[in-house]
């Protein structure tokens, strides 16, 4: 580990003791790293990593041996790779071209060679940004590992549980029909599907998922045709839609926003026609890292699933911060933590959830919830 | 009796070797009859491995100038892998008891507890039952027999899915015209 990368500004120091003229200057878009030459001519090795000098944009990284999936080495303010190979326009929903070198400097920099080297894998076209077929088939593959991962852990009871007595609290206030439950950043539509396959919800409820990503949601209607399931799936901002939710729900998304953004993601709940809210989300605890770790090393084929997977939960927001963020950004909600403990006993569970409702539904809901009101935290 | 269990052991741990290669690749919610043609994949699999097991061991004794020694050998080889893979099959088994229970926390710590941890180490307890088995009566035959038990456990499901891409058909096609 001799050869190291230094993030721009800081000095180029070489641990080697190599002169100057054996430091190479890599271009590639904005990034402007240093990296140290080692062994043969035109190729530097960055951890595992080898960097081949071609001329721009033909410049990619090889894989000079294997990146073994490390246990601590993911930074946890690092981003998951899915956030940056693929980029969308928040207004319009039109695809942002990704240019592959500046991904994989970034992680670089952020001294995740496993992550540049996943990036580094998925094929790019000839002008150096990602290519969105191989993108887009990628992400599939990882929903369709991840949905393995919610099958396992019963996620669509796990959903069903909370949402039925939430539903009944809705038909008793008589909220207008039908009661659309809206599942946002949905992929490829499991918990939609689970529930419109085996939860019951009554036909006054639509079941609607939305994503940005086209490919997922043509994948989510594939599936949805497949099995005769009359949910329906759309490419479009959850939050903008010509009929908002009555009741919003996710599954893994919150950690995705951080600080500013997420209290700006509670603010967009507080429309007229919204009663209620129910994110699920990796509960963070002390064997949470080792935990997602040893799941996802058994469970996830692709190394994209396995990155990604322990980072989550290594970003999982606390269950006080997700509470503060809720109750500032949407005042108008209560709201509370779902199944941070296993029977009331201090075993973590994998996952948690922030329940919020308008606060004339809270005494139902606390009475619906019957023999499952252990599990739920204060209310307010 | 030993033969018994080892074969029960070997059809069940192939079964599941089958259910786990055709996890995570069928995004569809009603998977019952997917699972269940990958299951029926899997045994067989672990009936033609234990048919090549079986074979080699009917060619070594055959060859033998001792049989009888033999297979007194590859008895107490097949009794001390079952020290190993019987205790780690009984949890599954137990685990797999309890997952019958329709609770959302019960069938989850099952998996945290049992499946995927169990699942990682796989590898180990399948080189570990071998290594000790094989300590037990340690000659040429024991320690090929024993190496030929690992290949198989280990390869199980990359050759399931080697079968059930296009590989293996499309190399049929060529060889036989047809698959």
């Amino acid at each position: 580990m001799g050869d190291r990368i230094k993030p721009p500004g800081l000095d180029a120091v070489c641990e080697c003791g190599r002169p100057s003229s054996d430091i190479l200057q890599v271009f590639s878009g904005l990034a402007k790293e240093l990296y140290f030459r080692s062994g043969k001519d035109k190729t530097l090795n960055v951890h595992h990593l080898t960097f081949i000098k071609r001329t721009w944009p033909q410049s990619d990284l090889t894989v000079s041996k294997p990146v073994a999936m490390p246990l601590f080495s993911v930074p946890r303010q690092g981003p998951e790779i899915s956030d940056r190979i693929i980029d969308f326009d928040p207004e319009t929903l039109e695809r942002r071209p990704v240019r592959k070198a500046d991904v994989i400097e970034e992680f670089l920099r952020l001294g995740s060679p496993w992550a540049a080297k996943i990036v580094s894998d998925v094929p790019g076209t000839a002008d150096g940004v990602m290519d969105d077929e191989a993108v887009d088939q990628l992400l599939i593959k990882v929903h369709c590992e991840m949905q393995r991962m919610s099958e396992e852990f019963q996620h669509g009871q796990r959903a069903a549980e909370l949402l039925k007595p939430l539903i009944q609290v809705l038909r008793d206030a008589a909220v207008p029909t039908p009661i659309r439950i809206v599942d946002v950043g949905c992929g490829t539509g499991f918990v939609i599907r689970w529930l419109t396959a085996n939860a019951s919800l009554g036909a006054d409820v639509e079941l609607i998922g939305a994503d940005y990503n086209s490919a997922l949601i043509a994948e989510a209607n594939r599936l949805a045709l497949a099995e005769n399931l009359c949910s329906r799936f759309v490419v479009a901002n959850a939050f903008r839609l010509e009929q908002a939710a009555t009741v919003i729900i996710s599954t893994g998304v919150l950690h995705h926003f951080r600080s500013a953004e997420l209290l700006q993601l509670f603010r967009l709940h507080d429309h007229r026609n919204t009663h209620a809210f129910v994110h699920f989300d990796f509960h963070p605890s002390r064997v949470a890292p080792f935990g997602s770790w040893l799941f996802h090393a058994a469970r996830m084929r692709e190394p994209l699933a396995k990155h990604d997977g322990v980072l989550s939960a290594m970003r999982a927001h606390s269950s006080a911060n997700l509470l503060s963020a809720a109750r500032e950004g949407a005042p108008n909600f209560v709201s509370a933590i779902y199944g941070t403990q296993l029977w009331g006993l201090p075993i973590p569970r994998a996952f948690h959830a922030l329940v919020g409702m308008r606060a004339e539904h809270r005494d139902g809901f606390l009475a619906k919830m019957e023999n499952r009101i252990h599990a739920l935290g204060v209310i307010e | 009796m030993t033969l018994l269990l080892l074969w029960i052991l070997a059809t069940f741990d192939a079964g599941f070797a089958g259910y786990r290669e055709a996890a995570g690749r069928n995004a569809l919610i009603d998977k019952s009859i997917y699972f269940r043609r990958a299951l029926v994949r899997g045994a067989l699999y672990g009936q033609l491995a234990t048919m090549l097991v079986g074979a080699a061991a009917f060619a070594m004794l055959s060859l033998a100038s001792e049989s009888s020694r033999l297979l007194a050998d590859f008895e107490i080889v097949g009794r001390r892998m079952l020290a190993i893979y019987l205790p780690y099959a009984i949890i599954i088994g137990i685990a797999f008891s309890l997952r019958a229970i329709r609770s959302v926390d019960i069938r989850s710590i099952t998996s945290t507890v049992v499946f995927g941890p169990f699942t990682l180490i796989r590898p180990l307890v399948a080189l570990a039952g071998v290594i000790w088995g094989i300590l037990g009566a340690p000659r040429p035959a024991t320690i090929a027999l024993g190496l030929l038990v690992l290949i198989l456990m280990l390869s199980s499901e990359p050759i399931m899915t080697w079968m059930r891409t296009g590989s293996f058909r499309s190399r049929s096609r060529q060889l036989y015209g047809r698959v």
